[in-house]
């Protein structure tokens, strides 16, 4: 450092003069006064710079939580089940379910359900439709395996005006309608390993039954055909 | 100001914590991306519902096919012209294949096969046929079937019992009565349908009927039926 000039330098400057005229220990004083309010400068700004980070990853994350619950509440609807026409009979009170084999045979076969709901079979179906004398088992389960429903009645517990009422709920194909002996209820309608046993035409459930089952997918072949095999005795239409 | 992260390194937990979050976000961002990239593809084009016309039309035309089917099979197996005979293998064969896909269409929609009115969803197209002026009365099993240009149990059972010539005019007689019964069907549904690949089949079968009724009125001719 310099000594002092004894006499004082002047400017013509008005801020070189005021600093001209401080002291040395008004200079040191300022010197640390501008230290100071540098680094409380740099303090800011690092608060500041922290608290953008804070807003960036705060609003980073609300988005992220947006677009999570957007994902979900925007979802569409998944689409329908295949409940209706599945062959997902399971909601009809009183249904029952059984399991069958399909093999081609000749002769006649022994059926474990009464009429039979699937099994062994005839090469040769039966041809779908309306019947006045009782059906060939073997020919008739055949159709079952095409996705027919067979209608079989006690003729007699059912009366004409009735069996007549049952026929106009009847689809005009894939089903058989027949009389059948040995019938522990009315009415049995059955589809390929399914039944239901009812006790008048004006049971609501045999909507329910051709919903379900009528050419559905729960019998095995539901696009072969109907018809060009065997027309059995008694066929009416 | 990319450089402002914090300057002392952090603590250990710290860093952590913050690639942790980073990696949570990432995470969470891809899991809505990926459900979002779902949306189109399962609910876009919602499914033809139980009373629509592509579901009347999927049910009735099966029916339909299906007696086309039946008389296909019948003359195929008995008739003495190959002209006749290979025609009907190819309806059979065309018939079954649409009848399989239409089928496939209600098991897809989730609706059962069996529906409530037949032919109930061609009302009020240009081409439904009007039934019974202001009778709102479901049709009988007879008029629909003349609608459609069915046969009745009495003419399937003649095709039956036919031989020879006889047999093959009733067919062609048959075949053109229901293929003209069909077409309006399609067009009503490409008028009426929702579902592009249920309009394309209905316009395709318009088209392709049409050209069989052609074909079959000039077999007509040549066997010189009309008489």
């Amino acid at each position: 450092m310099t000594p002092t000039p004894p006499q004082k330098r002047t400017s013509g400057n008005p801020a070189t003069q005021s600093t001209i005229d401080l002291t040395v220990k008004q200079q040191r004083e300022q010197k640390r006064q501008e230290k100071l309010a540098e680094y409380q400068k740099q303090l800011a700004k690092r608060r500041r710079s922290k608290l953008v980070w804070w807003v960036v990853g705060v609003v980073v994350a609300i988005g992220v939580i947006a677009a999570i619950v957007a994902s979900i509440v925007f979802a569409p609807e998944p689409p329908p089940s295949f409940d209706p026409g599945s062959g997902d009979g399971s909601s009809i009170e009183g249904l029952e379910t059984f399991e069958n084999t399909a093999t081609h045979v000749e002769g006649s076969v022994e059926y474990e359900q009464t009429p039979p709901t699937g099994g062994d079979h005839n090469a040769v179906w039966l041809n779908c439709g309306i019947y006045d004398q009782p059906v060939p088992n073997e020919n008739a389960v055949h159709a079952l395996e095409h996705g027919a429903i067979w209608v079989t009645y006690d003729p007699a517990a059912v009366s004409s005006d009735e069996l007549a009422a049952l026929e106009d709920q009847l689809p005009s194909s894939y089903v058989v309608l027949s009389p059948y002996d040995g019938l522990d209820s009315p009415i049995v309608l059955s589809a390929w390993n399914n039944q239901l046993k009812i006790d008048s035409a004006d049971d609501e459930r045999i909507g329910e039954f051709f919903t379900a089952f009528w050419r559905s997918q729960a019998s095995p072949e539901p696009n072969a055909g109907c018809s060009g095999a065997l027309d059995a005795p008694g066929k009416q239409s | 100001m990319t450089d402002a992260a914090p300057q002392q390194s952090p603590t250990g937990w710290r860093r952590w914590a913050l690639i942790g979050a980073v990696a949570l976000a990432i995470a969470g961002l891809a899991f809505a991306i990926g459900r979002f990239s779902t949306f189109g593809s399962s609910g876009a084009a919602a499914a033809p519902t139980n009373s629509s016309a592509d579901a009347g039309f999927a049910r009735d035309m099966q029916v339909h096919h299906g007696q086309a089917i039946e008389m296909a099979m019948e003359i195929y197996r008995k008739t003495e012209d190959p002209e006749i005979r290979v025609m009907a293998y190819d309806m059979a064969t065309t018939q079954s294949g649409q009848k399989g896909e239409m089928y496939d269409w209600l098991v897809r929609w989730g609706l059962p096969q069996l529906g409530d009115t037949t032919m109930a969803w061609m009302t009020g197209t240009d081409t439904g046929h009007d039934h019974g002026e202001a009778s709102d009365a479901p049709m009988t099993d007879e008029e629909m079937r003349e609608a459609m240009g069915m046969a009745s149990p009495a003419e399937l059972t003649a095709l039956q019992q036919a031989t020879g010539l006889e047999a093959d005019c009733l067919f062609l007689e048959l075949m053109i009565r229901h293929h003209g019964g069909a077409i309006p069907m399609a067009d009503a549904l490409v008028e009426l349908g929702t579902d592009p690949r249920a309009i394309e089949v209905a316009a395709s079968m318009s088209e392709t009927q049409a050209f069989e009724i052609d074909a079959m009125e000039s077999i007509q001719a040549r066997l010189g039926c009309s008489g």
